[in-house]
């Protein structure tokens, strides 16, 4: 009995010794490239190009753009000459906004990856001395600002090692609302984009597609090229979705990074004439305005960790007005169209900066 | 006392034997995989009870000069010249039942971070590991295929 007990003792302590040993060892490692994929597995290419920029999961964010001269068009009744009075020169001082974003993956897959997405900017304005201001729309704008609201999905499905599809299905509401009180979902516009790729290898993908877009201010559908390159020292990159975004990227590490280039950013948005300021100008149709704002933001920016995977993007450049205009209703110009604007207003081109702390994908 | 004795040596059979049912169970994650980008194999040992990876093979071993390449990207200065052929890359997982190894960590070398890591057996040659930061919603999925070594002649 006690020869027993002192066997399985042994060797219960000879498994315990087994399991806490460090098998750490000199290993031929040459052994696995002669290797091959169990089963019917299939390899696929990923999203990013090696040290591409983190994607956002969340975003906080705030945009502040310096003064500014509108010269805003008349686009009231005319007078009793039947004379048009001459655009009306305000300044805005400054415009400010938080803008806010998620991005969160609920498919997320080799062979698939699915984004949810909502976002929330506004821009405040402030026009001087409002009290002297007779056009509608700098009123407008100086009480409620704009706003945008939207809700996207991102697919990525790649088809192979080489092949991949992207598409973006964007849905905003545009206007100057306020958040007690939500313009029509009958106002929600739309915007989709699809570009089909090739990842060439680990530093290059590049594709090409068409866009349903109102990033120029009004809808327009547009060729697209991507492409996405990191050069062989992996100092240097570009990311770009031509015309849409293109920046040339210095890497100092895959958590610090620069960039310069442009984006271009618009909407349309839906102007009520919430406070009846358009009522003069606009007797028998206040109601159906659109502002279509569209910008160039030409600018250097630097993202970097703070910790982990909180990450900080301060960005300064030119913000360059490409639109600004009044039509009513929302209706498809494109580039042929030549329907006339209500009013065709310009406005200068101040230095912006926009900060945010961000919260980066795996 | 002889059936005492029977009834004993039972109990340890019994507890050895159902011990070894729970090890085979956990440890079909054991071998080689390859990562969803095909960059990288792992090779996935247990220690203790706990399971561990280490990259044993890279598509790219070598860095633009042509050496070795290193954990480069670690926010650890001193690891900096640490080998990526070796790396273990799987840390401390624990098997929790219904094919998922849980509390755990992986290192991604392309960033230097290391993010939460859940394992999740969907088939025998098929792995969906999952790193996240915090909680699962904030992460992504990628799916590992087992490897098959040939045995050198």
């Amino acid at each position: 009995m006690r020869s027993f007990i002192l066997v399985v003792g042994m060797l219960a302590g000879l498994a315990a010794y087994a399991q806490e040993t460090d098998t750490t060892e000199v290993e031929d490692y040459s052994q696995y490239a002669d290797a091959e994929l169990a089963g019917d597995a299939k390899r696929f290419a990923t999203q990013k190009v090696l040290d591409q920029s983190p994607n956002k999961l969340i975003s906080i964010g705030y945009d502040y753009q310096s003064f500014y001269f509108m010269d805003l068009a008349y686009f009231g009744p005319p007078d009793a000459q039947g004379l048009i009075a001459s655009p009306e020169r305000v300044t805005n001082s400054f415009n400010s906004g938080l803008r806010l974003a998620a991005n969160v993956p609920v498919i997320s897959r080799n062979n698939i990856i699915v984004n949810l997405g909502g976002n929330y900017w506004e821009t405040r304005y402030d026009i001087e001395n409002p009290e002297n201001v007779t056009n509608p729309l700098a009123l407008s704008l100086d009480r409620y600002g704009l706003r945008t609201m939207g809700l996207s999905t991102t697919i990525f499905k790649p088809f192979n090692e080489k092949q991949v599809l992207f598409v973006l299905a964007q849905a905003d509401l545009n206007g100057n609302y306020s958040l007690a009180d939500i313009q029509s979902l009958k106002y929600t516009r739309y915007s989709v984009f699809a570009i089909y790729g090739w990842k060439m290898h680990d530093r290059l993908m590049y594709g090409f597609g068409l866009a349903r877009t109102y990033r120029a201010g009004e809808q327009i559908i547009l060729p697209l090229f991507m492409y996405n390159y990191t050069f062989p020292s992996r100092k240097w990159g570009v990311e770009s979705i031509f015309p849409a975004r293109a920046h040339l990227r210095r890497t100092f590490n895959p958590r610090s990074m620069a960039f310069f280039g442009y984006e271009l950013e618009g909407q349309t948005y839906h102007i009520a004439n919430r406070g009846n300021e358009f009522d003069q100008w606009l007797p028998n149709n206040a109601d159906d305005l659109e502002l279509r704002r569209g910008e160039l933001r030409i600018r250097l920016m630097y993202e970097r960790s703070i910790k982990d995977f909180i990450w900080v993007s301060v960005q300064a450049g030119l913000r360059y007005n490409w639109r600004f205009n009044l039509d009513q209703g929302d209706f498809y110009r494109g580039f042929t169209g030549d329907q006339p604007y209500l009013a065709e207003n310009k406005i200068g081109n101040p230095l912006y900066i926009n900060f945010s702390i961000n919260l980066v994908s795996p | 006392m002889k059936t005492r004795l029977i009834a004993l040596f039972a109990m340890l059979l019994l507890a050895i034997t159902g011990a070894g049912a729970q090890t085979t169970e956990a440890d079909v994650i054991l071998g080689v995989w390859e990562t969803g980008s095909g960059k990288a194999r792992v090779k996935i040992d247990k220690v203790g009870e706990k399971y561990f990876g280490k990259i044993v093979w890279l598509r790219e071993p070598n860095n633009e000069e042509g050496k070795p390449k290193v954990d480069k990207n670690n926010p650890d200065e001193k690891m900096r010249t640490t080998p990526l052929l070796g790396y273990r890359m799987l840390k401390d997982f624990n098997y929790s039942g219904e094919k998922t190894w849980e509390d755990g960590t992986i290192y991604d070398p392309e960033n230097g971070s290391t993010y939460s890591c859940e394992i999740t057996m969907t088939d025998e040659n098929t792995l969906d590991v999952r790193g996240f930061i915090g909680v699962s919603v904030f992460g992504r999925t990628d799916v590992w295929k087992r490897v098959q070594v040939k045995k050198k002649a």
